[in-house]
């Protein structure tokens, strides 16, 4: 039973990453201030890229693991963007709360 | 150890062309002095051209092959070439309306121009793809690209809530990109995407590659607008920029589309379709069927024309995923061609339709519900025969663009999979009547309600030859349509 936590496997990766990108996904459709919501987006990139980590390890593919890299900059780089534009509504708005943004509505 | 020829650089100029010069132009723009963003308009539209142009003589050259460059990466056939000529074109004229829409409404930002040709160059990235990670650099620098100017326009509320509604479903979706790919690699061990098609062959239910896929198609639903993955599409495209929300419901909607053929037509496409008896496609047939019924059923009740067009392009997508369906049950080539013709249809009516939106907003009132159009064929006869044509195409009245769009794709999903698809075409058909009712509206309002008072709409050149363009485009693809089909390889 203790065999669990002491021999780590790339099973325990994948599951980890499982919990990651639901964790993230609730996140996003739960919670309504958007840098929450956009942390967790940034939490199933996460789960995405250990999940290729940990599957590149198993199947010996250096591939993989500079996939990861890229996936890496192109988060920072959306993350980027959207404080940005998150900064742009805030400073018209003085909120970023997504059940207060009345203007397009049905 | 992989070896770049030349052959590797020569077959993607279209490429080349729309980054270097979308790079080259955002550096200039620094260097710019106040009022000559026209000059930056133009030099963008020479980059779009030269793309187009460049795909036009590639497209000829290579003929029926299908070249593997740079190791499988990228795959350049005819396919690619039409789409990257498909949105070079609609880029061109996106830029051009653009433009006046700047002067207008007073938001001259010139970043714009350099950021639609990168946003273009991803997408044509995309419809060259050859693995996932290209799937993933094209969707991802189309969209960063896209994110971008959606909020170019500082000042405006609607705009700025727009582009963030847009980035933070597009940042969701490329989470589940990015996880779908880590499955379907997971999987197979690569990422090429022909191997996984060997791969899907031999284990059509492999748990992580079912998985995988359809984490992927949540990921692609949400990138073409499809129900229930939509919530987005109305508000961004009532919020953005008039000319930009036809950018978005023509080329970032197209390219959501070819990535969809890329993965789900050529991973899984082989004669053994994963997923039991209608494989993959048994999913897009659901989706298909729920996106045009809502999408029309919304949009009949809309008062505000960008949410009515909005609706429109959701109800579009499902009628694409139509023709995606008969590919994916193996209609093959021709259905593949009919998916082909209905995107380039589209993407010029809809880009027409906004740019006459855009066209007839004054600085003081953007004039954006549909009570604004009445008399307009007094007013303005030209303006309101274009925007008729463009509506008409919408909803699929002969001899125009959009009825042989519907057709072809109608008549490869009858005929695909001993008729079984029938259902869904009927589903369509009702769908596509149901949508001339509320097309029907506007032309309505154009010719039978009295003006409601005189005003100036822009008149530059560039909008007017764009929307001349665009509808003599929709026209000659309705009267001449057998040269399209044969270009999108029926």
């Amino acid at each position: 039973m203790s065999d669990i936590f002491f021999h780590i496997t790339i099973s325990h990766f994948l599951i980890l990453a499982a919990v990651l990108f639901a964790i993230g996904m609730v996140g996003v459709l739960v919670r309504r201030n958007a840098l929450i919501v956009m942390m967790s987006i940034e939490i199933m990139l996460t789960a995405g890229i250990l999940t290729i980590l940990a599957f590149a390890r198993l199947h010996g593919d250096m591939g993989g693991h500079a996939f990861a890299l890229v996936l890496i900059a192109i988060a920072a780089a959306e993350a980027a963007v959207g404080l940005a534009i998150i900064v742009a509504v805030f400073r018209s708005k003085r909120h970023v709360d997504l059940e207060r943004l009345h203007h397009l509505r049905d | 150890m992989i070896e770049l020829t030349r052959e590797d650089f020569l077959y993607q100029i279209p490429l080349l062309i729309l980054a270097v010069s979308g790079v080259m132009l955002i550096l200039l723009e620094a260097f710019t002095e106040g009022n000559r963003r026209d000059f930056l308009m133009s030099l963008s539209v020479a980059g779009c051209v030269g793309a187009l142009l460049s795909s036009i003589v590639l497209f000829r050259s290579i003929g029926d092959e299908s070249i593997e460059l740079f190791g499988g990466m990228l795959v350049a056939d005819r396919l690619a070439y039409v789409l990257t000529g498909l949105f070079a074109g609609a880029t061109a004229l996106s830029a051009m309306l653009t433009a006046d829409h700047q002067r207008t409404h007073r938001w001259e930002v010139g970043e714009l121009y350099g950021l639609m040709l990168i946003a273009t160059a991803g997408a044509s990235l995309l419809s060259m793809a050859g693995s996932l990670v290209t799937i993933f650099l094209g969707v991802e620098m189309m969209s960063i690209a896209i994110y971008d100017f959606m909020a170019a326009r500082r000042g405006s509320r609607p705009g700025t809530e727009a582009a963030m509604k847009y980035f933070l479903m597009g940042a969701f979706s490329s989470g589940f990109l990015a996880y779908g790919i880590a499955l379907l690699y997971g999987a197979t061990g690569t990422f090429d995407i022909s191997s996984i098609a060997a791969f899907a062959a031999e284990n059509p239910s492999d748990p992580l590659l079912v998985v995988g896929a359809l984490v992927l198609v949540v990921a692609l639903a949400f990138k073409v607008g499809a129900v229930p993955f939509h919530m987005w599409a109305p508000d961004t495209y009532e919020g953005a920029p008039t000319p930009l929300s036809g950018f978005l419901a023509s080329v970032a909607k197209a390219a959501g589309f070819i990535a969809a053929v890329r993965i789900f037509a050529e991973a899984f496409g082989g004669d053994v379709m994963p997923f039991g008896r209608l494989g993959w496609a048994s999913v897009f047939a659901a989706l298909a069927a729920i996106t045009m019924t809502v999408g029309n059923l919304a949009a009949l009740r809309q008062e505000r024309i960008k949410r009515m067009l909005a609706y429109s392009s959701i109800a579009h997508a499902g009628t694409i995923l139509v023709g995606l369906v008969a590919v994916g049950v193996g209609a093959g080539d021709g259905a593949m061609a009919a998916v082909v013709y209905y995107l380039i249809a589209y993407s010029l009516t809809t880009i027409g339709a906004f740019g006459v939106v855009s066209w007839i907003g004054s600085r003081d009132k953007e004039r954006l519900r549909i009570d604004d159009w009445s008399g307009l064929a007094v007013s303005h006869p030209l303006a309101a025969l274009v925007m008729t044509v463009f509506l008409l195409s919408l909803g699929g009245i002969p001899p125009l663009a959009g009825f042989f769009g519907k057709f072809y794709v109608f008549s490869q999903a009858v005929s695909a999979y001993d008729q079984q698809l029938l259902w869904l075409v009927v589903i369509a058909v009702l769908n596509s009547i149901l949508s001339l009712f509320y097309y029907l509206r506007v032309v309505m309002a154009m010719y039978f309600r009295e003006p409601e008072g005189a005003f100036t709409p822009m008149r530059s050149p560039a909008t007017v030859i764009a929307l001349g363009l665009c509808a003599f485009f929709v026209v000659k693809m309705g009267v001449l349509p057998g040269g399209w089909m044969s270009i999108a390889g029926g």
